[in-house]
């Protein structure tokens, strides 16, 4: 039961900074206070982002946009940014990033969440995240911006792909971006075209915005080096699973088409065949370097061998002191051959070895 | 003093000795899931329960009934949280649920020792190097001599006086273990090194010192309540505490039947080594589920040692098997009920005072 509704539950937020300073410099417990707020209101926290599901509407045959309303925690969050999304099940809070497909100014945000076959998390999402349901989101990431430049823009897009664009072309159409956009998204068969409605609604409504699908089930369906040679643009913004963008970046560079080029893919990160040993890419997100290295080493004799000074302890998986998040890719535990491969999960560096290319937050 | 009677185990044995401890640790680690989460937040809720309450009964004055009553709960919400709650989520046991509020390498406890330097003299110092002299400073905290093995000082001639003092101030013993003073003393390390440390220390001594002495004996003075009772009630109850975590303590590593290893055995430690090192320098407490909880299951001193990181409402399962583990390979399983062994606490404190008496 709420005591106050999530609006004015927003403005109390604003209004909690000496809190968050007790909080901070350890005068008060941050898990304590959020207890109390939540009475308040489920989604009031200190310093978290939650948000209340306000409704759901299948964008597609296998994707569902919800729209949520934030407590006042988001901070300068854009459209064609991502947010992690938590879901705790069997006692593990898990996370999976989405992007914001619509960020308004009264902390109401839009994600849409595309079917994953056996998925663990998107089809609890699709099937059961009810309207009224409180749900944690991280803080917004992500630098995909609308190219400052003037000049022809082209969006292409594969699969969930569409999503960020969505957002950045939403927001830049409101402004009354006037020079051409092309949207070209490619999606496997007929009925995957997200906010397919809306999308034409939008280009009946602005004469400079072109909209064309890609069917890649079907013969001849698939974008083509010719087909992307004879799509008008000067700036080129991309995103969908990393062959498809490394495909269609190779095209466009050759090309020497000029212009600007953003992209993002999201596919996982390729995995080590079993007995296969060989090179790896490890990348150091806070440090920010990308370097090469094996899957035999603990990474943190790795990421040492690289120059970093990783906190640690024990280097045989017992202190935990150099406990960090494995933020994308696999890796093994020397200790059981076991293999984890979720994101955001925190894991041992010194009793854990890449297996295939990983991303640690270090 | 020292009396085992543990088999030695070939090379072979050791490694299947480990094996079968690793398996084990596999199989509860695939099993952790809903219950185990239920049970820490529980234990949280618990924590909250007892303290909120304590200190809520503390505010109606000297009136004996509620003031006992508030200060037992106010006493056993810190032992909880201490014990339970602090030291096992930061020793990661929780770190696989992925909240951050059960994140061992974030949590902060409440208690006047820094969580990070905790994190370092236990987790790492204490738990890799369990019993071995000279290298694990949690054998005697550099006030007592509890084997034959150390050598002897005149200092430790008033040991029994000096561990009294140590359990009563225990909070502020463990804290105080990571500014290395006995280097600082023998000039081993510089002014330099230990004031960044002093200064974090100071920090959240303040800090628990402005919370229990401070800001509730002042918000009861604003309720008109007796600022007295409150102060004490919050005196006794970590006092409480200091002596209960004491005594949990020094009853899993100095029972009688504890061992004690030379700096040597650390030369190319294998795991089944490291295991059977850590079950031997180990000792449990028997009794009843309360006990264990009070503890923070560190009555199963043997099963927190082999495997730190499970969370440790599994020891008393894994116990069974353990024992029986054990009782395969000839190995002592030292357990005995809480007043039998620290009996035997009590012994060694009295019996190594003195040098003469290491006949071991």
């Amino acid at each position: 039961m709420a005591l106050l509704s999530l609006a004015l539950a927003r403005h109390v937020a604003r209004g909690l900074q000496p809190l968050r300073r007790l909080c901070a410099s350890g005068w008060l417990r941050e898990a304590d206070v959020d207890l109390c707020l939540r009475l308040l209101h489920p989604a009031l926290r200190l310093n978290r982002v939650f948000a209340q599901v306000e409704a759901r509407r299948w964008v597609a045959d296998d994707m569902l946009a919800i729209e949520l309303r934030c407590n006042g925690n988001a901070r300068d969050w854009r459209a064609g940014q991502h947010v992690q999304l938590y879901l705790e099940q069997d006692g593990v809070r898990h996370g999976r990033s989405y992007s914001l497909t619509r960020v308004t100014t009264d902390g109401r945000i839009e994600l849409a969440i595309k079917r994953q076959p056996g998925g663990r998390l998107s089809n609890r999402l699709l099937d059961r995240l009810a309207v009224g349901e409180v749900i944690e989101l991280g803080q917004a990431f992500g630098d995909f911006a609308w190219p400052q430049e003037q000049g022809a823009v082209l969006l292409l897009a594969a699969g969930s792909g569409l999503t960020p664009l969505l957002g950045l072309l939403r927001d830049a159409l409101a402004r009354g971006f006037a020079a051409p956009v092309t949207l070209l998204h490619q999606v496997r068969r007929q009925g995957q075209q997200a906010f397919a409605e809306e999308l034409q609604a939008l280009a009946a409504r602005h004469a400079n915005l072109q909209v064309r699908w890609a069917f890649s089930g079907e013969v001849g369906g698939r974008l083509t080096a010719a087909q992307l040679a004879a799509l008008p643009g000067e700036h080129l913004l991309l995103c969908g699973p990393r062959g498809f963008v490394e495909q269609a970046c190779g095209w466009w560079c050759d090309a020497g088409r000029g212009g600007s080029l953003q992209a993002e893919s999201f596919s996982p990160l390729p995995v080590l065949a079993e007995a296969d040993t060989g090179e790896v890419r490890l990348r150091f997100a806070r440090s920010g370097q990308q370097v090469s290295g094996n899957g035999n080493a603990s990474l943190l004799e790795q990421a040492e061998a690289s120059g970093l000074r990783p906190a640690h302890g024990c280097r045989q998986g017992i202190c935990t002191s150099c406990t960090c998040l494995l933020l994308a890719g696999t890796v093994r535990d020397l200790r059981s051959g076991e293999l984890f491969a979720e994101p955001n999960q925190p894991i041992r560096l010194c009793v854990s070895a890449p297996h295939g290319d990983v991303e640690i937050d270090l | 003093m020292t009396t085992r009677l543990d088999r030695e185990l070939s090379l072979a044995e050791l490694e299947a000795f480990g094996q079968e401890l690793d398996a084990l640790r596999q199989r509860t680690l695939a099993d952790l899931g809903e219950a185990d989460a239920r049970y820490i937040r529980r234990v949280r809720a618990a924590v909250r329960g007892c303290c909120w309450t304590g200190r809520a009964l503390l505010v109606l004055g000297w009136f004996p009934p509620t003031w006992l009553l508030g200060t037992l709960l106010l006493g056993l919400g810190k032992i909880l949280e201490n014990m339970e709650l602090g030291h096992n989520v930061m020793h990661g046991q929780y770190d696989w649920m992925n909240d951050p509020e059960f994140a061992g390498r974030q949590y902060e406890w409440d208690i006047v020792g820094p969580a990070d330097f905790w994190r370092h003299t236990h987790n790492h110092v204490h738990h890799t190097y369990t019993n071995v002299l000279g290298m694990d400073d949690d054998v005697g905290y550099g006030v007592v001599r509890l084997f034959p093995e150390q050598r002897w000082k005149p200092f430790y001639r008033w040991q029994p006086l000096w561990v009294t003092i140590q359990a009563l101030l225990f909070q502020y013993a463990v804290a105080i273990q990571h500014l290395r003073l006995d280097k600082l003393v023998k000039g081993r390390i510089s002014k330099e090194e230990v004031k960044p440390l002093a200064r974090r220390f100071g920090a959240k001594l303040v800090r628990q010192w402005g919370k229990d002495y401070l800001a509730f004996p002042l918000l009861a003075l604003l309720l008109g309540a007796n600022v007295l009772a409150v102060l004490s009630g919050n005196l006794a109850a970590n006092l409480l505490r200091n002596l209960w975590t004491f005594l949990v303590i020094f009853c899993g590593h100095f029972t009688e039947k504890a061992a004690v290893f030379a700096p040597e055995i650390l030369e190319g430690e294998t795991r089944g080594h490291w295991y059977l090192r850590q079950l031997r320098g180990s000792s449990n407490l028997s009794g009843g589920s309360l006990l264990h909880i009070l503890t923070g299951n560190l009555s199963h001193q043997i099963e927190h040692h082999l495997f730190p990181d499970l969370p440790a409402r599994r020891y008393a399962e894994l116990a069974r098997e353990v024992r029986l583990i054990a009782q395969r390979y000839g190995q002592h399983y030292n357990c005995g009920t809480l007043w039998g062994q620290f009996a035997t606490v009590l012994r060694r404190i009295w019996i190594y005072r003195l040098p003469a008496t290491g006949t071991a």
